[in-house]
């Protein structure tokens, strides 16, 4: 009789995969439900947005950037007009500082909100999917009168904004808060209390901070690993010096820290301090122009210049390299999702099949922002 | 520590030759190193607890046709620890003849994991090699792609696998198509 024997197998996983979050393929070796090797193949939303940059003007260039992630469209915008505006030394008015920040916070609720979404999806639970859609669906509203599009805005420009708020956007945005701000709880119920929920993803894929730091983590991944390493806070960019905020840091209150669970649990906190900053705004609102004029053929002297900002999925650093003319010589953008992509190879190893999606989802990773 | 600072500690180290200190006009000065002491400088940046550079922002890659052609490499570093950051570039001429072998640079995956995936970016879209990368190979693009698009004289080939890259060719296959 022949002997009982066991042998891995490699499995495809995606590019079509509904966890994958976009076009994303792993291939594993498996030994039963456990992964042996895990190999992200990424490339496939590859659209050579930086050769693009390399050919056209600067400010054509903005429309680009909603692709780049685009789920936080408008804080892609404000990392490459940030970028622009100090290499060409533009000044931004106040009114159009606090415009950006105020819709640079509402883009980041409801990238989290996705994400939260789609994370309790990906582990089997549908319904708060819809829930966090419903909520996404009056911000996308609200954008649409701001700035008439819905999911890639193009709404900053270098030395302001587009349009001015439209009237009583105030109002509809305080009813937004009012009506999301008990909604968090909800979710807390609905999601983060729930047991299931609890134990697919407390200690799971645990991130130490070494990790973190070694892969370069950035933003929520990296402050869920114990880093309290925030750039709203720790650089102030725009006008986030002067607004008030706390940020949050993952603790081993439920879970260990850096666990999916903690990842997860980061975004629902930080998704509360938006909304604190977006209070702030409404409060602190100044009048005065939105935008300033800004040459129609802009140049940038010759040097270079490095700049991050902090979106949804971390810190957004454009490296710029200009030679004076109305085009960038480089331009290199380096995103959050594309570091945390990197240490799924290292961190996929040794997990269940069914932890790796947790695991993803957790990262929340958004393949175009890998690909570029 | 300033970058000054930073300088006068690397200085002590490996030596003050050929080091090249060019203050930007834009954006914060960086150190051009030759690359043979850059793994060196790199493992001397993260280990010493006075700079601690425990994380690289960025690794990108750079092409200048200029006077020369010669390709850069330009390394974002940072300390969580102390809250500085430092630039480095290295610079290598571009060959002619055989770039896998003329157009290589110490690879730092080793001190930064980081690095491992930008390394491999940067060598795809540059054709810089990396030595001593364990997993060395093309990121975005496909194995059997030709060529490295972001070099400057990058010509993309009319033909993909059969498919033609050009409009006027996709166009003329969906006319066909159409009708």
């Amino acid at each position: 009789m022949k002997p009982l024997t066991t042998e891995t197998m490699i499995l495809n996983m995606g590019p079509h995969h509904p966890s994958t979050h976009g076009v994303l393929r792993f291939i594993l070796r498996t030994d039963g439900e456990v992964i042996h090797m895990c190999r992200p193949d990424v490339g496939y939303l590859h659209r050579g947005l930086e050769k693009i940059a390399e050919q056209l003007p600067y400010a054509h260039f903005m429309p680009y950037t909603d692709r780049l992630d685009y789920l936080a469209a408008m804080n892609c915008n404000l990392g490459y007009a940030v970028t622009v505006e100090q290499a060409a030394d533009i000044e931004v008015p106040p009114r159009a500082e606090y415009i950006r920040v105020l819709a640079a916070e509402l883009n980041r609720i409801i990238s989290h909100l996705i994400s939260v979404g789609t994370f309790a999806m990906d582990i089997g639970a549908v319904t708060p999917f819809t829930h966090t859609i419903r909520e996404r669906e009056w911000v996308n509203d609200l954008f649409e009168e701001l700035c008439g599009a819905r999911l890639t805005y193009n709404y900053i420009r270098f030395g302001g904004v587009a349009f001015d708020l439209p009237e009583g956007f105030f109002d509809r945005l305080s009813q937004f808060l009012d009506y999301f701000e008990p909604r968090l709880e909800q979710y807390n119920r609905f999601i983060s209390k729930n047991k299931i929920f609890k134990e697919r993803l407390v200690g799971v894929a645990v991130i130490s901070w070494q990790q973190a730091l070694d892969y370069a983590l950035v933003g929520p991944n990296l402050r869920a690993s114990g880093i309290d390493w925030d750039l709203r806070r720790d650089e102030p960019y725009s006008v986030y010096g002067d607004l008030e905020f706390d940020v949050p840091v993952g603790t081993s209150e439920v879970g260990v820290v850096g666990d999916c669970y903690t990842r997860y649990w980061v975004r629902i906190w930080e998704m509360e301090q938006s909304v604190r900053i977006l209070r702030q705004c409404i409060a602190k609102m100044p009048e005065g122009p939105y935008q300033t004029k800004v040459k129609r053929k802009l140049k940038v002297e010759p040097g270079e210049i490095y700049v991050r900002t902090e979106a949804p999925r971390g810190e957004l650093g454009f490296y710029l390299i200009s030679q004076g003319g109305i085009r960038p010589h480089r331009l290199k953008i380096r995103t959050g999702s594309f570091s945390a992509m990197s240490i799924v190879e290292e961190l996929g190893s040794g997990l269940m099949v069914a932890d790796l999606v947790a695991l993803i989802a957790s990262l929340d990773v958004v393949a175009p922002e890998v690909d570029r | 520590m300033e970058a000054q600072g930073i300088l006068e500690r690397i200085k002590r180290i490996i030596g003050e030759a050929d080091l090249v200190w060019v203050d930007d006009q834009l954006g914060d000065p960086y150190l051009v190193v030759p690359k043979e002491k850059l793994r060196r400088l790199a493992i001397y940046l993260k280990g010493d607890p006075h700079l601690a550079f425990d994380t690289l922002m960025c690794l990108s890659g750079v092409h200048n046709m200029g006077e020369r052609d010669e390709m850069e490499v330009a390394y974002h570093l940072y300390s969580l620890r102390h809250r500085h950051q430092f630039i480095l570039k290295v610079t290598v001429d571009r060959p002619a003849f055989f770039p896998h072998f003329y157009l290589r640079v110490d690879s730092v995956s080793g001190i930064w994991p980081a690095a491992a995936w930008m390394e491999r970016e940067a060598y795809d879209m540059f054709g810089i090699h990396f030595v001593g990368h364990d997993d060395f190979r093309r990121l975005l693009l496909p194995t059997d792609w030709e060529g490295h698009p972001l070099q400057k004289d990058y010509q993309e080939s009319d033909v993909y696998r059969g498919i033609g890259t050009m409009r006027e060719e996709i166009e003329g296959v969906l006319a066909e198509e159409s009708g």
